[in-house]
């Protein structure tokens, strides 16, 4: 407990004195190298609100894209899960007594990434409840930020899911589609794939976007734009986003292999559902992944594989959200037993 | 020890200080697992109330006759025995509460407060006082799978014991009947009850010292 | 009394009493468990075969199984088709239905669910009238399938529940299975027969007139 008063940095993902001493170690080596990897960057005081804004402007082509293809609806929805999750955030710190940081600019990414995952005709009372749990139960009963096992935002869209299993998977045709007259709800191209074995699609209008499913997901090319300027800006390392859709190619490639008439290829799976959205934006998340090289393998590897399975055999359609939840729930263990040996021994981590 | 305690004392700890989901985290399979409707959780209440009222007077009855050495299979008699005369009764009178209840009439057999009520006071008390102690234990217990099953419900149903309460504005959550939805509604409860509690002591101990600070 | 006898004693006293409890509670209780499951069946029977009045139990050994049918019947004891249960896993525990066969032997008159512990909200929605109706008239050859999203378009086909298709495919291949099983060795002449003398007229009566 009191080594939480040495650093005056309440925000510190610090809660967890592994993570801190990692931080130690790998932190001037990042420095210098100006590599930025996970947790550690969370000891510089000035760099929250940094990172945090950054990662806005990085979600920004994946929020165009939405409007673009849902029209101003998307705005919408994303507004409202912003101003919940800021609402949400000021009440918890006002009823706690604790300083109020609401301009770090986390629960505006929380926001965002929630308002992405849903389909675009949600209704707002719904989008107003899962900002309300993803930051009550997700951020602020654990702590506050640094503090969170799960990612905020996939929390409040796995709670969403439990709640209104219905109006979260009751999808919308992109605007740019023109609508089939008789089909009342539109599926996505994996639920069409799951639940009617339909191998028809077009990997293109998947990789534009074009097609149906949730605000932000749809469009891998938004999505890979935003996330390369994350990379740029060096607030995430290669290893998360790129292994993570590594592990669900690869593992995907598996069985489409062994029956390419009945399993879909691995372009599909990256480019369907939320992959490309859950690898650039939620694997990468800095409280709730890995800080040790080894450790973010296994995360990686271990939700995609998760995701595909829960994908070819699960009796959902989308297995992303669970996979890194589920991973999510071992980070603090991966931390533990990955831990290099000697603290002192300064290890520069490869990006 | 309990015998300088007032009797109006053994009633009224079940009912806050010693609830048992809240207070003593005690009973929560059944708090968890048929928590689902107002009506499931009363009903479950009342059989379990039933069953330590009953079980625990004849354990009282028979605490001198009893040799020690075979106290714990000659109260689990009893108890399997009254349970089993429940779950009887349940299917005989009401099939429809014995058909949504299913395994968990005879689980009651498992749950530890009634063999843990049989140790701790039954077996040392007379009837008067254990009478006192298990019917607030057991009215304790049964309002609080009453309110889990009445906040579920209302949330997950849009209705209380049957009734409709919401409109069809309301869209229920469907969360609230599932599992995941008793660990949340049991979770804010034990903290409500945990915070009330604080604040409560917190208020008596500045009353006790009105001078510091 | 030494120490061994009296725990003797004690465990066989109670042990004695808790049997006499027991089975008293037991005899007094059995005759009404056993009417409350028989009214179960009769209602489940008759709101599958809604023009029956009575039905008669028809049992058969094949192998290892027992297949039972209840054979509706109207006031004049002429069979009205067929009910019989369709069990089978559905997405989380058993499904259980009461399935009413017209004698032609194609078409369903209709389901009933049992017992069913699917997800509240979702797969409990076979139990909803709007998902059961669809079963009446519903053609079983060569079997029942169903659609997603869309209006049934052939005669064996229905609606799946939106956000429950493993439910509604568990429904529908328990009757699969279930129809198959009672085509195959309930054949339709035996059926087709007109039972009199089974049930006193005036039973049936009395229940026509009670409607």
């Amino acid at each position: 407990m009191d080594q939480k008063t040495t650093t005056n940095t309440p925000e510190s993902a610090t809660g967890r004195p592994e993570a801190r001493e990692a931080a130690v170690a790998e932190a001037p080596a990042a420095a210098a190298k100006l590599i930025v990897s996970t947790s550690p960057h969370f000891m510089a005081e000035e760099s929250i609100p940094k990172i945090m804004h950054t990662v806005v402007m990085a979600l920004m082509p994946a929020a165009a894209a939405s409007v673009y293809f849902f029209g101003w609806r998307a705005l919408f929805l994303i507004i409202v899960c912003v101003a919940s999750c800021l609402a949400t955030e000021y009440a918890f710190q006002r009823i706690r007594r604790k300083p109020i940081k609401i301009h770090d600019g986390s629960a505006v990414i929380t926001g965002m990434l929630l308002a992405m995952t849903l389909p675009a005709g949600f209704p707002v009372y719904g989008a107003v409840l899962g900002s309300v749990f993803a930051i009550g139960a997700g951020k602020e009963l654990f702590g506050g930020l640094g503090y969170n096992i799960f990612n905020p935002a996939l929390l409040g869209r796995a709670f969403l899911m439990a709640t209104y299993p219905v109006l979260t998977t009751t999808w919308v045709e992109p605007r740019t589609v023109e609508k089939a007259v008789d089909a009342v709800t539109a599926a996505t191209p994996i639920a069409l794939w799951k639940f009617e074995g339909s191998m028809d699609f077009n990997l293109l209008d998947m990789f534009l976007g074009n097609t149906a499913g949730s605000l932000g997901e749809t469009s891998a090319l938004a999505i890979i734009i935003g996330g390369l300027y994350l990379r740029y800006k060096g607030y995430i390392n290669w290893k998360l986003p790129l292994g993570y859709l590594g592990a669900i190619a690869a593992f995907s490639a598996i069985f489409w292999l062994a029956n390419p008439a009945k399993y879909p290829n691995p372009l599909f799976h990256l480019f369907a559902g939320g992959a490309m959205l859950g690898a650039w934006f939620m694997v990468t998340d800095m409280v709730t992944s890995p800080t040790t090289s080894l450790g973010q393998w296994i995360f990686v590897i271990a939700a995609g594989l998760m995701a595909v399975v829960i994908r070819i055999f699960g009796g959902l359609p989308e297995g992303v959200m669970y996979s890194i939840l589920f991973m999510n729930a071992f980070v603090p263990l991966l931390n533990k037993h990955t831990r290099p040996r000697v603290f002192g021994a300064v290890k520069a981590g490869k990006g | 020890m309990p015998q300088d305690r007032s009797l109006f004392y053994e009633f009224k700890k079940g009912l806050w200080q010693d609830i048992p989901p809240f207070r003593l985290l005690l009973g929560l399979c059944p708090a968890l697992a048929v928590s689902n409707s107002a009506i499931n959780g009363l009903s479950m209440g009342l059989a379990t109330l039933f069953v330590l009222f009953t079980s625990n007077m004849v354990v009282s009855l028979i605490r001198r006759t009893i040799s020690a050495k075979v106290r714990i299979p000659a109260y689990v008699v009893v108890i399997a025995t009254l349970v089993t005369v429940t779950d009887i009764f349940l299917a005989a009178v009401f099939p429809a509460i014995s058909k949504a209840l299913g395994p968990y009439i005879p689980l009651i057999v498992a749950n530890c407060i009634i063999l843990g009520r049989a140790e701790a006071f039954a077996q040392k008390n007379p009837l008067l006082p254990t009478a006192m102690d298990t019917l607030g234990i057991g009215l304790g217990f049964t309002m609080s799978l009453t309110l889990m099953g009445v906040i579920r419900e209302v949330l997950g149903f849009g209705s209380v014991f049957g009734v409709k309460l919401l409109g069809s504005w309301f869209e229920p959550w469907i969360v609230m009947i599932l599992p995941a939805g008793a660990f949340l509604v049991l979770g804010a409860l034990v903290a409500l009850v945990g915070w009330i509690s604080s604040r409560k002591a917190a208020r008596e101990a500045a009353a006790a010292e009105p001078a510091s600070h | 009394m030494n120490g061994v006898t009296k725990m003797l004693l004690n465990l066989i006293i109670i042990g004695a009493l808790s049997g006499a409890v027991l089975s008293g509670v037991f005899t007094a209780a059995d005759p009404m468990i056993k009417a409350n499951k028989e009214q179960e069946l009769r209602e489940a029977v008759f709101y599958v075969l809604p023009e029956a009045r009575d039905f008669v139990k028809v049992e058969k050994t094949v192998g290892q199984e027992k297949l039972v049918v209840y054979k509706g019947i109207n006031e004049n004891g002429e069979p009205v088709g067929m009910a019989f249960k369709a069990d089978g896993n559905g997405f989380q525990a058993n499904i259980g239905l009461m399935v009413g066969l017209d004698l032609d032997y194609l078409k369903l008159k209709g389901i009933e669910v049992l017992d069913q512990l699917e997800t509240p909200g979702l797969g409990d929605r076979i139990r909803d009238e709007s998902f059961k109706d669809q079963f009446k008239g519903l053609e079983v050859k060569p079997r029942i399938e169903y659609i997603k999203f869309r209006k049934p378009e052939k005669p064996n086909q229905i609606q799946a529940i939106t956000g429950a298709t493993i439910s509604s495919e568990a429904v529908i291949k328990n009757i699969n299975r279930a129809v198959e099983k009672v085509v195959a060795n309930f054949p339709r002449e035996e059926m087709m027969k007109v039972v009199d003398g089974h049930r006193p007229a005036q039973a049936v009566e009395g229940q026509d007139a009670a409607r």
